[in-house]
């Protein structure tokens, strides 16, 4: 069951892994979320965006040993793990939720990581908590 | 501290699943610390169990509080007008914070929301080991800081079993031996006689083992 036309995606990514092009989300509505450092993802902000109606969530962060804060990308994908771990528990999905090694510089993998995403999208399905409540 | 960790997630939903309005008390002290009942845990939990209930198609309103300790009543009033609003509440204290929850609230369920762990501390970011057992009768003078009680697999008081290997417990390799910290201490401290004197049979009376204890200061009593 569809519950709306295009995915909704929330992107969560650090200043320097990620920046918008023009054509960058056809077919999707995305969210963005800019961090200072990608050690800012908190797992409660990921639990929110599906809170608010994400059927999937991206977080974007440095290459690794590319972080200007040393650890920022480790701790973002440890809370990504953590936090995938409890969407399965819950029936959510935790495929619903990714993290990438993304560079600013490189948009055309980016364009590849939300293209695939949307893919991932048609098999797993819309956000299922969101069915029954909007 | 006390440490915790927190009660799968299903489980806690199970607990709660009969009540439509929930009230999700952290305690900002020692579960804080450990990382099972702070105010992140509870936002992180309310908002988990949202997502749980509407994929259900169950409704359920989630209050979220954290107070500073649930095991002081002067604390625990911050929490009055919370707890009245709401069919039950999950605490994410330690056993004896949902049993003072308990306690001071009569009327209302208090649902345990973490599995109370140990006494202990933090040893690096993340990693929690267990230091006391509250024996009530502690010797750490003897064994210059370190508790033979509480981190000798075997509890020996009068020098080591002879099975740890390179510093390590025969029983669990990834556990440091005890008794190879307290001798190497002792060392250091130059209070290696400490070892001569003979350590009589522990009388546990002190203990859990000799019933509940309760701890009284008259001093403080009016």
């Amino acid at each position: 069951m569809k519950i709306h036309n295009k995915p909704k995606l929330t992107l969560f990514h650090c200043l320097n892994s990620f920046k918008e092009t023009a054509s960058m989300f056809d077919g999707c509505e995305v969210k963005t979320v800019k961090m200072a450092c990608s050690s800012m993802t908190k797992d409660v902000h990921l639990l929110r965006a599906f809170e608010s109606g994400a059927d999937a969530v991206l977080v974007l962060v440095c290459r690794e040993k590319a972080c200007r804060y040393a650890e920022g990308s480790i701790r973002a994908e440890k809370r990504v793990n953590y936090v995938k771990t409890i969407l399965d528990d819950i029936g959510m999905d935790g495929k619903r939720l990714n993290i990438f090694n993304t560079s600013s510089k490189d948009s055309g993998s980016i364009n590849d990581i939300i293209k695939k995403t949307l893919l991932e999208l048609e098999i797993i399905g819309p956000n299922p908590a969101l069915n029954h409540f909007n | 501290m006390i440490t915790a960790s927190q009660k799968p997630i299903n489980e806690i939903a199970e607990l709660v699943e009969p009540y439509k309005k929930v009230l999700i008390l952290g305690c900002g002290t020692c579960v804080k610390t450990c990382f099972a009942g702070g105010e992140d845990e509870v936002a992180v939990l309310a908002s988990v169990l949202r997502l749980k209930f509407k994929k259900m198609a169950r409704s359920i309103e989630i209050e979220e509080l954290t107070i500073e300790r649930q095991c002081e009543n002067e604390f625990i009033q911050e929490a009055s007008s919370g707890v009245d609003r709401n069919d039950a509440i999950l605490s994410l204290a330690c056993g004896a914070g949902v049993q003072a929850m308990a306690k001071r609230f009569a009327k209302k369920v208090v649902l345990p929301g973490v599995n109370t762990s140990f006494i202990g501390i933090q040893e690096s970011p993340g990693i929690f080991t267990e230091e006391c057992s509250g024996c009530g009768n502690c010797g750490l003078a003897t064994f210059g800081g370190i508790c033979p009680v509480t981190r000798c697999s075997k509890k020996l008081l009068n020098g080591p079993c002879g099975g740890s290997q390179k510093g390590l417990c025969e029983i669990d390799p990834d556990t440091p031996c005890a008794w190879h910290l307290i001798i190497e201490r002792l060392t250091t401290l130059g209070q290696l006689d400490n070892l001569k004197t003979y350590i009589p049979p522990k009388n546990w009376n002190t203990s859990l083992s000799g019933g509940p204890r309760k701890l009284i200061r008259e001093d403080h009593i009016i």
